[in-house]
């Protein structure tokens, strides 16, 4: 063996012996027990439709046999704007002096059980389902939600008053230039089925100048009127009836457009 | 507490008149900070439907104008012309409304108005009193809200029964508009008639609305510019009696006329102050024309500019303080203001082609005038900004301002004239009926 031949095996050797570790290595490393997909369960059906037939991935509510779509859905949604902007009901009232207020028939919403609605709908701007309000679409959870009211709740509930006085608000006449600016807060105390409990308090006006000062007072009429001709209002939550910051008392800011 | 907030958008409120918002950045003083707050955004530029139906009387009597029940009738025919005239409301009624009982005018059946569409509604009775006089009642609601907003009462001469229609018109249109009233009130004015060579001007009176019209000259002399003092007691007018213009005061109660500056000067263009005290007018002295002043009693005139070019057109503020008027001595004619006693001249319009006939509003936020490029009427602010034309094409000159500062009535057609109002706020005009033609209207103030 020339000096040539005893490098060449040196090199060879070294490199059998860098293999064989390294392939230990791998082999120790591999020694973990593989982690197999459970097998999955196959049906075949012979009917096919346009919607997946693939199970519900969220376990968000359950038991929809508490809530059945139907019933609930039917005082709960109604087309955005509708009722307040169809005209006052034309039946007799019971005396022609009553207080329109007082003619108010309760229409309560049947209450679905918290968190045991479906959602068929997606809950957002102008819908009215009251099992939807305050609740994050995105959210899935197996607990039932709280009656509290959230953020989101809130400005659920703001939107679906916004719906219902806003075709009233429009009516409102602009007395004349500058009364844009005035800006009136009045106070609503309502009973359950949304009427009104009674007379809505104005509060202190804001954006009053020497232009429009005379404008203040037909503006507090205004936002008076906005109100009372779209009330009751409907399809409110009741379970955010009364919690706080519920809509049993809240404020209406009115203003009219620039 | 933290305070609510609610920061949505909401889209369509975007796409109209109309918006809502829930941001919120602090609570109304009064407001619970702990509430729930919703802003609502709402609101249009349209007539207002008021429901107008006929005046019961809770006993048919005979009277001096006729029976009750017609007065009641009548009343509400020009409560609901009133209301129209003023561009602001669309009156239902009275015709085609449900009767409306005694009874009823002081607990309004509600539900049945608001099938009418009426967002407000108008009721009251004509009673006959047993001293001769009437009683004409006046109620005032809303509908929507059952509620009351205001009620008056009139006891009258039958006589004064349209006065009553036009006070209690007024009363609502206060009440709904926040505005200052003008129904009841008087226009003073040129009557024309004839072929223009030959062309008779008389002064003439008559209610705001054109009713009881009566000539106060009999068209011997052509008259000119006539003005009402404050005070309603007197007129003062243009006239070339002896063919030599000058200025007279025509005494309301003994119809007597004086001129108010003696002496050989041609006089023109007056126009009383707020106290009625005095009146400035234009005067000629060897060619050159000025703004005087001179007590309404007479006197030695005061004069106020000395400008060489022509100073005329005066018209005080409502506070008396200043005094706009027009002249051409930049080289055209434009609107110049100045302190009562003449000093600090200077000139508030810039804009293209002329100004003619300024005229302060009773308020005294704007000021009224004829733009002679075109022949338009316009308003601007006292410091002579915010210009702004008021009525379309057409000839049209010589504003006058209704006592509330929110209508101007003014001459329309240069040739068989008509007088006409507009809406200052909503631009409606209105054309007030003549028995001839007519030209330089001026508003009296509110009827005492």
């Amino acid at each position: 063996m020339d000096r040539t031949e005893a490098a060449g095996l040196g090199v060879s050797l070294a490199g059998h012996v860098a293999l064989l570790a390294v392939l230990s290595a791998a082999l120790v490393t591999a020694s973990r027990a593989p982690v197999t997909p459970p097998a999955m369960e196959v049906s075949f059906v012979d009917d096919v439709g346009l919607t997946s037939a693939a199970p519900e991935p969220s376990r968000q509510p359950a038991a929809p046999a508490q809530a059945p779509e139907v019933g609930p859905t039917e005082d709960a949604a109604p087309a955005p704007a509708a009722p307040a902007a169809a005209p006052r009901p034309a039946e007799p009232a019971p005396s022609p002096a009553a207080p329109q207020i007082a003619q108010a028939q309760p229409r309560p919403a049947p209450p679905a059980p918290a968190g045991t609605a479906r959602a068929t709908r997606r809950p957002g701007l102008g819908d009215l389902d009251p099992r939807s309000f305050g609740r994050d679409p995105a959210a899935r959870s197996v607990s039932p939600p709280a009656a509290v009211m959230s953020a989101q709740a809130a400005a659920d509930i703001a939107s679906a008053i916004s719906r219902q006085v806003q075709p009233c608000a429009d009516r409102q006449v602009y007395p004349g230039p500058g009364s844009e600016r005035i800006a009136t807060p009045i106070m609503l105390s309502l009973n359950r089925d949304g009427s009104l409990k009674g007379r809505p308090r104005v509060g202190a006006q804001r954006g009053i100048d020497d232009e429009n000062r005379r404008y203040a007072q037909r503006v507090a009429d205004l936002a008076v009127n906005a109100f009372v001709s779209c009330a009751p209002l409907r399809g409110l939550p009741q379970e955010l009836y009364d919690v706080p910051r519920g809509w049993s008392n809240f404020t209406m800011n009115y203003r009219l457009p620039g | 507490m933290s305070t609510v907030r609610f920061p949505v958008v909401f889209a369509a409120a975007l796409l109209s008149l109309s918006g809502v918002a829930f941001a919120q950045t602090e609570p109304p003083p009064g407001q619970d900070e702990g509430q729930l707050v919703v802003d609502v955004t709402g609101g249009q530029r349209a007539p207002l439907p008021i429901a107008v139906p006929y005046l019961p009387t809770p006993q048919e009597t005979a009277t001096a104008a006729g029976g009750t029940g017609a007065l009641g009738r009548q009343v509400a025919d020009i409560v609901a012309a009133d209301l129209r005239n003023s561009g602001l409301f669309t009156p239902i009624g009275p015709g085609g409304l449900h009767a409306v009982s005694f009874p009823q005018v002081t607990a309004p059946d509600f539900p049945y108005f608001a099938t009418t569409g009426a967002q407000n509604l108008v009721q009251g009775f004509v009673q006959a009193n047993g001293n001769g006089s009437l009683t004409v009642g006046c109620y005032l609601y809303d509908v929507a809200a059952q509620s009351e907003l205001t009620r008056q009462g009139y006891v009258i001469q039958p006589r004064d029964w349209r006065r009553a229609a036009h006070r209690c018109a007024d009363t609502i249109y206060s009440r709904l508009t926040g505005e200052g009233a003008y129904f009841d009130t008087r226009i003073v004015y040129v009557s024309e008639t004839g072929p223009a060579r030959r062309r008779i001007k008389r002064l003439a009176i008559m209610d705001y609305d054109g009713a009881n019209h009566r000539f106060l000259t009999n068209g011997q002399w052509t008259v000119l510019t006539p003005r009402f003092a404050p005070n309603q007691q007197t007129i003062t007018f243009m006239t070339y009696q002896d063919e030599r213009p000058r200025v007279m005061v025509y005494e309301l109660d003994s119809g007597r006329t004086r001129p108010l500056v003696a002496g050989p000067n041609m006089t023109f263009a007056p126009r009383y102050s707020p106290d009625s005290r005095h009146i400035i007018f234009s005067m000629a002295v060897n060619g050159n024309t000025d703004v005087y002043r001179i007590p309404v009693a007479g006197g030695t005139p005061q004069r106020l500019t000395n400008s060489p070019g022509i100073d005329t057109g005066g018209s005080y503020a409502p506070d008396g303080g200043r005094i706009v008027f027009e002249s051409d001595r930049g080289g055209s004619q434009q609107i110049y203001m100045m302190d009562a006693d003449g000093s600090n001249q200077r000139r508030i319009s810039f804009g293209g082609g002329g100004y003619a006939t300024p005229v302060w509003s009773p308020r005294g936020d704007l000021i009224a005038f004829t733009k002679t490029g075109g022949f338009r009427i316009g308003v601007m602010a006292p410091d002579g900004s915010g210009e702004r034309i008021l009525t379309g094409g057409g000839y049209a000159e010589g504003p006058t301002w209704a006592p509330n500062g929110r209508a101007v009535m003014f001459t329309r057609g240069a040739s068989a004239g008509e007088l006409w109002y507009v809406d200052v706020a909503s631009g409606a005009t209105r054309r007030v009926p003549t028995p001839l033609g007519g030209s330089d209207p001026a508003w009296s103030p509110l009827r005492p």
